[in-house]
């Protein structure tokens, strides 16, 4: 369980949350949607303690994360697999050295069974074929097959954390990554999403979060979504035109 | 007013305080596992190997140009002779570490804060992290140990090409004696002298990598955080080679007995 306890943050000026409290199973398949800017990216980091709130408690399976040292937040990490909206491969290493690198760094693998391991995750996420290529030469939907795959190699996460792993595709590929994400799901994975796109997020997640000014203004299934009387979350369903 | 001076003051001080740990963090990645070797030698080779025609270049005009303004006075007061011992001890000295350091860091500097930033943009370094590495291991000490090992090397290298083009100006333009050019810079190689020239290439090396490192991996928003970051990067790096050049001088001056 995923608990968010009164939660204050800001950056600068600005502030992001003020009072926030959620709290998410790790089975649930969970979107979190908003507009730009209103600090979704952050509820992930927060989660991965990438970031510290300026107050409140984060609590992930009963432990206090936002009093936890980056060496013991390693542990915390190992129950995620987070996927930025870019992919944030290494640029420097070709596709097969980005999913190697946690093999290398944690694991007596020899050179042959990191190859075959590899090839392994590449396959599940559909991307076998680009194995040599530098994320340069990658499109915008191999970016984020990769950095599953690579996140896959990491560990075997409860939870999947995906931020707008959808931005900037084409519909088609949108669709592709969509069905993936949902796969990844199926093993009895929960995972969050984040991201602005309706259309997207009813297709892998069960429940939906909406953020404005800091709070969490709907939370609930997707009929409420569609139906909502939330004025910011209905003028953002209509805005897509989503049916 | 009051408020907003007090919260650039707290700023200053709390970039100082994380500064101070990240360039402390760095040189203790040297001596303590994990070591990122390969990281290592490709920094040196960027660094070093990377370097090596534009201060070869630089330096190379920087020896002519010295030693071309020295001829041009003391053969007014009959004292070309001393053009060697002039421009040995200038370079050795004073020039060559400098004029590498800075050239280091338009060249290095620039490049360690911008593929440092991009990388904290692109949230590499955060991936780094979410998968139990020490960005600072991984990016920060490799960065110091390739300028510490080749600012130094690039130096001297520098140090030399300087001296050969005084030579060049001393010998074919100002037609002094060569032997005697030669045999000036030969009584300038005390220890005293090539001490206080080499040490300051390292401490130069150490505070060029951790500021650059520092600026990169503080990069916020965007593009312009990028170049923002990049150009603070270069700017505090000269400036610290020229106010920390004139310290260490004073210091080795007062240390190896020179009076002043």
């Amino acid at each position: 369980m995923i608990r968010f306890e009164h939660v204050s943050m800001s950056f600068g000026r600005r502030q992001v949350f003020s009072d926030l409290s959620l709290s998410i199973d790790f089975a649930e398949k969970v979107a979190i949607l908003g507009g730009s800017g209103e600090g979704k990216t952050t509820i992930l980091k927060l989660i991965m303690g990438l970031v510290k709130p300026d107050s409140g408690r984060i609590m992930v399976d009963g432990e206090d994360i936002t009093l936890k040292s980056e060496s013991e937040l390693r542990d915390v990490r190992m129950k995620f697999s987070l996927i930025f909206q870019e992919g944030a491969l290494f640029d420097s290493l070709n596709v097969k050295e980005n999913v190697a690198f946690c093999l290398r760094e944690y694991t007596g693998m020899s050179e042959e069974e990191i190859d075959q391991r590899v090839k392994e995750i590449l396959r599940t996420v559909g991307v076998e074929h680009a194995l040599e290529l530098m994320p340069e030469e990658l499109s915008g939907g191999m970016h984020r097959r990769v950095s599953i795959a690579r996140s896959l190699a990491f560990c075997s996460p409860r939870m999947f954390l995906y931020d707008e792993p959808t931005t900037g595709l084409d519909p088609v590929n949108s669709d592709n990554i969509c069905r993936l994400i949902s796969d990844m799901a199926r093993d009895g994975a929960g995972l969050i999403i984040v991201t602005h796109k309706v259309s997207d997020a009813i297709k892998v997640a069960e429940r939906f979060l909406f953020l404005y000014e800091g709070k969490i203004v709907f939370d609930g299934s997707a009929d409420a979504l569609m139906q909502s009387a939330v004025p910011e979350v209905k003028f953002f369903v209509e805005a897509e035109n989503v049916k | 007013m009051t408020e907003a001076l007090n919260i650039r003051l707290k700023g200053l001080i709390s970039d100082l305080q994380d500064f101070y740990a990240l360039a402390f963090r760095g040189i203790r990645g040297m001596v303590s596992k994990p070591f990122y070797l390969a990281d290592i030698i490709e920094q040196m080779d960027y660094a070093g190997a990377g370097s090596f025609v534009i201060i070869f270049v630089v330096t190379l005009f920087v020896g002519m140009a010295l030693s071309l303004q020295l001829a041009a006075e003391l053969s007014g007061l009959g004292l070309k002779m001393y053009t060697g011992m002039i421009v040995g001890i200038s370079v050795i000295r004073e020039l060559g570490p400098v004029v590498a350091a800075l050239v280091f860091t338009g060249r290095v500097g620039a490049g360690i804060a911008s593929e440092l930033g991009s990388m904290v943009l692109g949230h590499q370094v955060d991936i780094l992290r979410v998968f139990g590495v020490d960005p600072v291991r991984k990016l920060v000490t490799p960065r110091i140990v390739g300028a510490l090992v080749m600012l130094p090397a690039l130096t001297v290298i520098g140090d030399a090409v300087s001296l050969l083009g005084g030579y060049y100006i001393a010998v074919y333009v100002s037609h002094q004696s060569g032997t005697v050019y030669w045999s000036s810079i030969r009584d300038v190689l005390t220890f005293e002298n090539v001490f206080s020239g080499a040490v300051k290439p390292f401490i130069f090396g150490y505070l060029i990598a951790s500021i650059c490192c520092y600026s990169g991996l503080s990069t916020k928003g965007g593009a312009i955080g990028l170049r923002q970051s990049t150009t603070k990067a270069v700017v505090i790096s000269i400036i610290m080679i020229i106010v920390s050049d004139f310290i260490l001088t004073r210091i080795l001056l007062y240390v190896l007995g020179f009076s002043v």
